[in-house]
């Protein structure tokens, strides 16, 4: 399993692919950091001030933001490349037990997706505590929650990297995988968790769940404890790579 | 393209970067391919139909059949990448997914298009030594045997035909394994290029391993291989030695004025399956026997020959008669 996984990253890294959604992911983070502090003196966008220990928190978890779709979409190529780009075949001749190929990829990729957050909780701060200080607020990085809201980050992209791996498993055509994935963050679950009528039930969904790790809430309902939504999340990555393992990727390869 | 081309002859061939296999514990069925009673459809269509058949360790097989037999099918079932409908396929006794490290028992080349496009060929083989934990460098030695050592660091995408099958092959002898399974391996290959793996695999053979190679041209491997599989819509049409499959099916053209009487001493000669059409006033021309014996049996019966020709090249009509759509399965 050692060198399974060992040859994850060895794909990885021959192809350029993590390093565009790397700086994606960062830049991503960069641009939702500086915007909640431009707009930090609007009433309507923040629901906490920057001086207070939430309004930090929130901001320090914008490197959630940033990274966990993007990590999500990387892990969903580097399954579904496999069928893509017929790799499958030498892949599967090396390993015909094809779960173990699916376990190294959610390894690989979660361990990726720390990289992703560390990463990405670097950014942030670059941006957060000159700007910041500028405006005479100190942010601390070992007070105010801080430490835990950073671990939360890591794990909640860590975890989404997982979904990803899922999702490919699940769903095997890449940009059905990608494409899919993309619409579900950003248009599909956005929208079903404004509607207050399904609120009891919405926060139970995969974006729901993150914003339960790192304590954001997109709206005032209530969410669900952080260890109850990275279990949940955590739920769902396995769920769609065990489910996509014996119905998707152990299918003929022709 | 501006890479160097290293043929069979030159320095780097087969036995010097390539060992025969470390000897292991090796078992009676070890490098044997045994298929049986496979099946496999898709949809209404059956793909593979009842096949049986065995190859043995230290022979090349021509596994053949036009396109659309089911070879790629079976090929693909024997590696455990098509879950059969029915029978079983083992190679040294074991089902592919069974074998303990698989890559150091068999090798396959399948397509020559199973590659990242933004992966370089080098980094492609690589990958492979890792999943394996076969030395880096064993990239480089494989890549050099197939002459892609100064395309190894491009990127796949920009490959020819010729050059991706070169490195499906490489892919395939990383592991320096028992049993070569390669489908279509001649196929975008230039004439040159088709020697230079003929010698490749006949070194690969004379090592002791078994090679399993698929065609749909008989002609592009009839100077390699020993044995043919030959197979039509799904089922086994003929297996055997390509020489005997050419005695057996060899037409023979014998001009004598004694035709009638030579007509019987062949027919009362004994041997199945043998045709024998008068083609002519004085032209017989006998199927299923070769010349030397017809040349034994006429001078025995005291049957004067003016000419006995054993027709050549026709193993081309042979493959085309057994695979034609009439014959669906029946040895001619």
């Amino acid at each position: 399993m050692i060198r399974l996984i060992a040859g994850e990253f060895h794909k990885l890294f021959t192809t350029r692919l993590w390093l565009w959604l790397l700086l994606g992911s960062m830049a991503l983070t960069a641009l939702y950091g500086s915007l909640l502090i431009a707009f930090a003196n609007d009433p309507d966008t923040v629901t906490f001030p920057l001086s207070t220990a939430p309004g930090q928190q929130t901001l320090i978890a914008v490197a959630a933001g940033g990274a966990n779709t993007l990590i999500a979409v990387l892990a969903a190529i580097g399954l579904t490349a496999e069928f893509r780009h017929r790799t499958a075949t030498a892949t599967f001749l090396a390993t015909p037990h094809r779960g173990r190929v699916v376990v190294a990829k959610l390894v690989t990729f979660g361990i990726i997706g720390i990289a992703y957050a560390v990463a990405c909780l670097a950014v942030v701060i670059v941006v957060a505590v000159p700007w910041l200080a500028a405006k005479n607020i100190d942010l601390s990085l070992t007070g105010n929650g801080i430490p835990g809201t950073m671990a939360a980050v890591v794990a909640d992209v860590a975890i989404f990297a997982l979904v990803g791996v899922g999702v490919g498993a699940l769903v095997r055509n890449q940009v059905a995988a990608v494409v899919g994935l993309l619409i579900y963050r950003f248009v599909a679950e956005p929208i079903v968790t404004r509607i207050p009528a399904l609120t009891d039930w919405t926060i139970y969904l995969p974006g729901q769940a993150s914003s339960a790790i790192i304590r954001i809430a997109l709206t005032n309902q209530e969410l669900l404890q952080p260890w109850q939504g990275g279990l949940l999340l955590i739920g769902y990555g396995l769920a769609f790579a065990l489910s996509g393992t014996y119905l998707s990727v152990r299918r003929d390869v022709t | 393209m501006g890479y160097k081309m290293v043929r069979g002859g030159d320095a780097m061939t087969a036995s010097t970067l390539l060992p025969a296999p470390r000897v292991k514990r090796r078992t009676e069925d070890a490098g044997r391919v045994v298929v049986a009673g496979l099946s496999k459809s898709f949809g209404a269509v059956k793909a593979v139909d009842q096949l049986s058949f065995t190859v043995n360790p230290g022979t090349v097989t021509g596994f053949l059949g036009p396109n659309g037999a089911g070879k790629t099918t079976t090929l693909r079932m024997l590696l455990g990448l098509v879950t059969p409908d029915a029978g079983s396929a083992t190679i040294s006794g074991h089902e592919y997914a069974a074998l303990p490290r698989p890559n150091d028992e068999v090798g396959a080349a399948l397509e020559a298009t199973g590659f990242h496009p933004a992966r370089s060929g080098r980094n492609h083989l690589r990958v492979y030594c890792t999943i394996n934990g076969y030395p880096q460098r064993r990239a480089d030695e494989v890549l050099a045997m197939v002459g892609l050592s100064d395309a190894g660091r491009r990127p796949v995408g920009g490959y020819s035909l010729g050059m991706r099958q070169r490195l499906a092959l490489a892919t395939a002898l990383l592991g320096n394994p028992w049993v070569l399974v390669l489908d279509e391996p001649a196929n975008g290959l230039d004439p040159e290029g088709i020697v230079w793996m003929r010698r490749l695999l006949r070194q690969l053979a004379d090592q002791g391993r078994t090679i399993l190679v698929s065609s749909h041209i008989l002609t592009e491997v009839q100077q390699l291989v020993d044995d043919v599989v030959i197979i039509n819509k799904g089922r086994l049409v003929r297996q055997g030695a390509l020489a005997e499959l050419a005695a057996r099916n060899a037409e023979v053209s014998v001009r004598t004025p004694q035709a009638e009487q030579l007509h019987a001493a062949l027919a009362g000669a004994g041997f199945d399956k043998v045709r024998i059409e008068r083609t002519g006033p004085d032209t017989l021309t006998v199927t299923g026997m070769p010349a030397a014996r017809v040349g034994e049996l006429a001078f025995t019966a005291g049957v004067r020959l003016h000419e006995l020709t054993p027709a050549r090249g026709d193993l081309e009509q042979i493959f085309f008669t057994l695979t034609s759509s009439a014959n669906g399965g029946e040895p001619a």
